[in-house]
């Protein structure tokens, strides 16, 4: 049955105290908690698109031999509060042929797709606001809204280039949403679940025991996702839908102030969310690198210290990645997706059902060392 | 109380959405409403406490079948169908006479009444009930009844779905001159 916070908090003696306090009223404390978590995350993750974007810029000009942003605050670490400042203080310009009600809508469905999948994500074994056994399933589903919203986005403006950035965005994301959903599957064929707890409770101990290291094919898929995850969240080499050569801004050109803030934001999160849920499912996620039979809260918070980390360092990759790569054209990103991914991504997947089959089971690491 | 609260609220937004489609003149925003009624339709499918039909619903609908939808107005509309009033007001006279307008009034009514009595048997149901067997969840439950009492249909669909990749792939092939 399903996890959640709520029941993962309930086995701790200060969880009866609390609900003396709410005069036993379970639902109400329920509804405290999730609230409570809910703002945590979403501050959490809203700061951590916002220092995205410092990161951007300061890795960059480490790339280009620049200084980067180093005026607002120590190393110029403030750099992106003064940019939220200055974007929620523009005039919020909208054309005059825009289509005015989808024109509005689109930042929000962006923002509504990625603060969702927050909901499932695995910061730790027992910090998860719910441990859906449908858990991945529902994460590649509910971040479709932010293709939905790119390609509104692009139609709403009204403008050429708009438009094209907006069809790029659309059938991009959904071309490679089927190399990255068969790699997750693979994984979910391994591990004998969709929930993220099934999952990581699969990856527990040393790094052998990553899904990366399970078998020769899940490696493969590993790299499969990473690509797609790129693809999908627009970024380069796959950022034709922005692409600031050709299309000036793509699905965002027409959009100021904050509303240009939501779509950015948004893509900087949805990057951090992408780079989590790679780290939960290939890389072992929060899992201390050892086994202990004690559950206590302050192993939790190092779990989620161990999940950032790996989640932070492979945001670090993407970035890397931007900045080194030059773009796509349109049909070598078609062709990438459609005849080298999908292929590669349905083999994996036929792979590891051998693997399981042959083997018994086994990862690589059993066979090697000997089951336990 | 929660679970009287998701199906209100899905409810409201299946149903209001659904209006707001037919209603709306513009076919994009058609498309839009169309989206929030089908996110709505996963809202009631979570009510009952089927998990895994609710998250493909969104998968299926919002991230394949609207977008796509999307695609197939862009590509294919113009202006007289952003302006074309739909409406049943004699603006449109191709819909029927009074005959038509009677026999549809009461397949509505059947319809209508027939969806009530299954909502009042919804509206009861709760998920706990729903969950009477050994199976972990509802996605265990799924695949068991797939593979093993309903494989044949499983199977069959499966080569249905193949046959219309390969039709939509030789209908889209450029043709060959001469």
């Amino acid at each position: 049955m399903n996890q959640t916070l709520v029941s993962y908090l309930s086995q701790y003696e200060f969880y009866d105290v609390l609900l003396a306090v709410f005069g036993k009223n379970e639902g109400l404390l329920a509804f405290t908690i999730y609230l409570l978590a809910a703002l945590a995350i979403v501050g959490l993750c809203a700061t951590i698109g916002g220092l995205g974007t410092y990161a951007e810029r300061k890795i960059s000009a480490d790339l280009q031999q620049r200084m980067g942003p180093n005026r607002v605050g120590p190393y110029g670490l403030l750099q992106f509060l003064a940019d939220g400042v200055k974007m929620m203080t523009k005039e919020d310009i909208m054309p005059f042929t825009a289509d005015k009600f989808l024109f509005y809508l689109a930042p929000m469905l962006a923002l509504i797709g990625v603060f969702a999948t927050l909901a499932v994500l695995p910061w730790s074994s027992g910090f998860m606001m719910a441990d859906l056994n449908v858990g991945v399933f529902y994460l590649i589903a509910i971040s479709s809204l932010v293709g939905v919203s790119v390609f509104l986005g692009g139609y709403a403006s009204n403008s050429k280039w708009s438009m094209l950035g907006g069809m790029r965005g659309a059938s991009q994301i959904i071309s490679y949403e089927i190399p990255v959903t068969i790699s997750i599957l693979a994984i979910t064929l391994l591990s004998g679940g969709m929930s993220f707890g099934t999952i990581l409770s699969h990856q527990q101990g040393t790094p052998v025991n990553w899904f990366i290291f399970h078998n020769p094919f899940a490696f493969v898929a590993f790299f499969v996702y990473a690509i797609g995850a790129l693809a999908e969240t627009n970024r380069a080499p796959f950022d034709l839908p922005e692409a600031e050569s050709e299309l000036v801004s793509g699905y965002h050109t027409e959009y100021t102030g904050m509303r240009f803030g939501f779509f950015a934001l948004a893509e900087y999160i949805e990057v951090f969310v992408v780079c989590g849920v790679g780290a939960a499912l290939f890389l072992g996620g929060g899992n201390l690198p050892f086994n202990l039979d004690i559950d206590i809260i302050p192993l939790q918070f190092a779990q989620v210290v161990i999940f950032m980390t790996k989640a932070l360092l492979l945001y670090y990759v993407v970035i890397w990645v931007r900045w080194t790569l030059p773009r796509l054209r349109v049909d070598q990103l078609m062709s990438i997706c459609w005849k080298y991914l999908t292929p590669i991504a349905i083999v994996n997947l036929m792979g590891c059902a051998i693997w399981l089959v042959v083997f018994n089971g086994k990862s690589m690491a059993d066979l090697i060392f000997g089951s336990h | 109380m929660f679970v009287q609260l998701l199906f209100a609220l899905s409810a409201l937004l299946t149903v209001g959405c659904a209006i707001a489609v037919a209603v709306t003149k513009n076919i994009m925003h058609s498309c839009i409403f169309l989206l929030g009624s089908l996110l709505g339709i996963a809202g009631l499918y979570a009510t009952l406490g089927a998990d895994f039909v609710a998250v493909t619903q969104i998968m299926v609908y919002v991230g394949g079948v609207v977008i796509l939808m999307l695609f197939a107005v862009m590509l294919t509309g113009g202006k007289d169908f952003v302006s074309r009033a739909q409406n049943l007001l004699g603006l449109a006279p191709a819909m029927g006479n009074k005959w038509t307008y009677a026999i549809g009034l009461l397949v509505g009514l059947v319809v209508l009444l027939t969806n009530v009595k299954l909502i009042m048997n919804i509206s009861k149901a709760y998920p706990a009930k729903v969950f009477g067997n050994d199976f972990p969840s509802t996605v265990n439950q799924i695949g068991h009844l797939l593979i093993k009492e309903h494989v044949l249909a499983f199977e069959l669909s499966s080569v249905l779905l193949l046959g219309a990749l390969v039709g939509a792939a030789i209908i889209a092939r450029p043709r060959k001159q001469g």
